[in-house]
């Protein structure tokens, strides 16, 4: 840290930071106070019992996707996290990618309504993580990609020309199958994404309520409070996962994208991810890849089976894995669930 | 355990093969030692070579010598430093537009395989340019310069210096994996920053390894400080030189190294002095030595506290 910097500077640094921050943690609040889950242990979707609701509360199916009308047809009630399904924050309209000519992904909808959990689930080689790096524009750093059609964020297509790439990546933070902490301490990590936002470099002291609240909300504060000048990659996979979750809240993002986050983790951090996950929708949205179906029914509010490029089927997460229309979806369903 | 003949065989030519080199090493060492030690002497190392010092056991010391070395070892490191690491980063991050990509690779061979004596030759056509005299010394009325002085040796060093430092980085730097920079970029930064908080802290060992190498190129040169430092033993720096306000003018004056100065008193060279020659091919390892420990320790720099 500069050692130049005044106790004046650094106070006005606080300030900005705290002032950024209150936003997130007053959407952190309201989630509280709209009745959380206060047993972390019990799989959330179960746990919560559905919300009275009408047919016109349920997730309108995209208007571009009829090969996808599960959604429309679905009658149950929609998720708590989930304060208006109408309102998305991510609709993806016919999306197309390709790597050198070879297309991958043939036009795929999908929605993700403020507050929920979508999982995005399907046999390997679908496009799931195509899919989700192209929703924060990573898929373009292949030189060989294309892409066509539209991803709103919003209700702006972040493929617009003139999107503020760091901006939008801000927005929509990435968690990693492999946990990739960078190699530097854990309040470096979580600082990375605070640091060089503002003006001045903001110095340690000032950065530190919020680094401790991003800990907090990652379920890792505990963990690490003693000692967040130890080398993150001295932390276990599943801490490591977390600290990963952190450093992703910390640009304050209004979506999280996950591509089987938990893949690399034993049981016990698994369940502690999942349980976080829950904690965090509601005041973000998260779209999470998976593999592991039971996974995808605990903590899904949403789900889209992919298949070959092609969105099969999506809507309430319940109605997909437990009454799925389409046939093909069946059969995956109930193959890994035997 | 290996079992199988061929398998022996190839351990043993492996063991055969560490071994020879080891034993050369220390031969190596003990006789620099051996044949060294015994010169090196606290005046050995602070004063000039004496005015008798073509003859053998009156050559004085070898402080301006070592003060060269370590001044065409800084300013020479001092441009070759920022300009190989940019240029890695340029091979490796951007490599845009292809041609100038490719165009600078080979250049980058060419140095690192054309002998020094090529590129002094060259300095000494250009830097004897008059407009470049400020480098070195106008030589009277011809408009033209001396070309030989630190500026212009530790220019060419620099030249020399710069391969390893590439090439070493560029390795580091495809070794950072490419999550990592995935994970900055997913956290709204751009490539610049990524590069600058990310790609080359992670790449500094692979750096100081360059770094290290390049420093010994330079130390070991002899052909550019012949051309163009003027290689001149007997010469005493200017009076004064350490004082700082006349770097300038001592930058701008002839010098010498501990290449040439071994050369010069050894029995190869005009001096017939070994015990001198080997007290300063001793100090040079010294030198060398204590440069590579301290740059890998600093770059092996632990995260945090434990
Ligand atoms: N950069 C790339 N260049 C070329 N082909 C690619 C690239 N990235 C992905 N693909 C191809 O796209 C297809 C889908 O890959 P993707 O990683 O999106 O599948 P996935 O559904 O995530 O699979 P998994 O469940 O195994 O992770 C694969 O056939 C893969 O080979
Ligand atoms: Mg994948």
């Amino acid at each position: 840290m500069d050692p130049m910097e005044t106790p004046s500077n650094d106070r006005a640094d606080e300030r900005a930071v705290r002032q950024e921050w209150r936003h997130s943690m007053d959407r952190t609040a309201d989630l509280k106070a709209a009745g959380d889950p206060t047993d972390p242990t019990v799989p959330a979707v179960a746990a919560e019992p559905p919300a009275p609701t009408t047919a016109a509360d349920v997730p309108a199916a995209p208007a571009a996707a009829p090969e996808a009308p599960a959604a429309a047809t679905s009658s149950s009630g929609h998720p708590a996290h989930v304060a208006d399904p109408r309102d998305l924050v991510l609709a993806i309209r016919g999306l197309r990618v390709s790597f050198s000519g070879n297309e991958i992904l043939h036009g795929v909808d999908i929605d993700a309504p403020r507050g929920g959990v979508v999982a995005l689930v399907g046999p390997s080689g679908c496009g799931k993580t195509t899919l989700l790096r192209s929703v924060n524009r990573l898929t373009e750093l292949a030189p060989t990609a294309s892409i066509t059609g539209e991803v709103q964020l919003d209700g702006s297509n972040i493929y617009d020309r003139g999107t503020d790439l760091n901006l939008l990546r801000r927005r929509v933070g990435m968690v990693f199958q492999q946990p990739n902490p960078f190699p530097m301490t854990i309040f470096d990590n979580v600082a990375f994404a605070m640091r060089e936002q503002a003006k001045t470099r903001p110095s340690r002291s000032s950065l530190m309520p919020a680094v401790q609240d991003v800990l907090q909300r990652a379920g890792l504060w505990d963990e690490v409070k003693d000692n967040l000048d130890r080398n993150a990659l001295s932390l276990s996979g599943g801490q490591q996962q977390r600290l990963c979750i952190a450093r992703t809240l910390a640009a304050n993002p209004e979506v999280i994208l996950m591509d089987e986050p938990c893949s690399a983790l034993d049981p016990r951090s698994t369940a502690r991810i999942e349980e976080l996950i829950v904690q965090l929708a509601g005041s973000l949205t998260i779209v999470i890849v998976t593999h592991n179906l039971a996974q995808a029914k605990r903590i899904g509010d949403y789900a889209a089976y992919l298949l070959n490029g092609d969105v099969i089927e999506q809507g309430l997460a319940q109605q997909v894995f437990e009454d799925p229309t389409e046939q093909s979806t069946r059969d995956f369903v109930s193959g890994m669930f035997g | 355990m290996p079992t199988r003949l061929s398998d022996r065989g190839g351990v043993a030519a492996a063991y055969a093969a560490g071994g020879v080199l080891v034993i050369a090493v220390t031969v190596i060492m003990a006789w620099l030692v051996w044949q060294g030690i015994s010169t090196i002497s606290w005046d050995f190392l602070t004063t000039g070579p004496a005015p008798g010092s073509l003859e053998q056991g009156v050559a004085g010391g070898i402080l301006p010598a070592l003060v060269g070395t370590l001044i065409v070892i800084v300013f020479g490191m001092l441009v070759a430093i920022p300009l190989g690491l940019g240029v890695a980063i340029f091979l490796t991050e951007y490599r845009q537009p292809n041609w100038l990509a490719k165009g600078t690779d080979t250049a980058i061979d060419l140095i690192f395989g054309v002998p020094s004596v090529v590129f002094a030759l060259f300095g000494l056509a250009i830097f004897s340019q008059g407009w470049l005299s400020w480098l070195s010394n106008p030589v009277g009325d011809a408009g033209m310069a001396t070309a030989q002085s630190f500026f212009c040796a530790s220019l060419m060093m620099a030249l020399i210096g710069l391969p390893p430092v590439v090439r070493s980085s560029q390795a580091a730097i495809l070794g950072v994996p490419n999550q990592q920079r995935e994970a900055s970029y997913s956290l709204g930064k751009g490539r610049l920053t990524t590069i600058r908080r990310i790609v080359v802290p992670g790449a500094r060992p692979g750096i100081a390894t360059g770094i290290v190498l390049g420093i010994g190129r330079i130390a070991g040169d002899t052909a550019i400080v012949w051309i163009l430092l003027g290689g001149a033993v007997l010469q005493s720096p200017p009076d004064g030189w350490y004082l700082p306000w006349n770097l300038v003018d001592f930058l701008r004056s002839e010098g010498s190294t501990l290449t040439t100065y071994i050369y010069f008193s050894s029995p190869a060279g005009e001096g017939n002095s070994p015990g001198p020659a080997y007290g300063a091919a001793f100090v040079l390892m010294v030198v060398i030595l204590f440069v590579n420990i301290a740059l890998i320790r600093l770059s092996r720099r632990k995260i945090g506290k434990r």
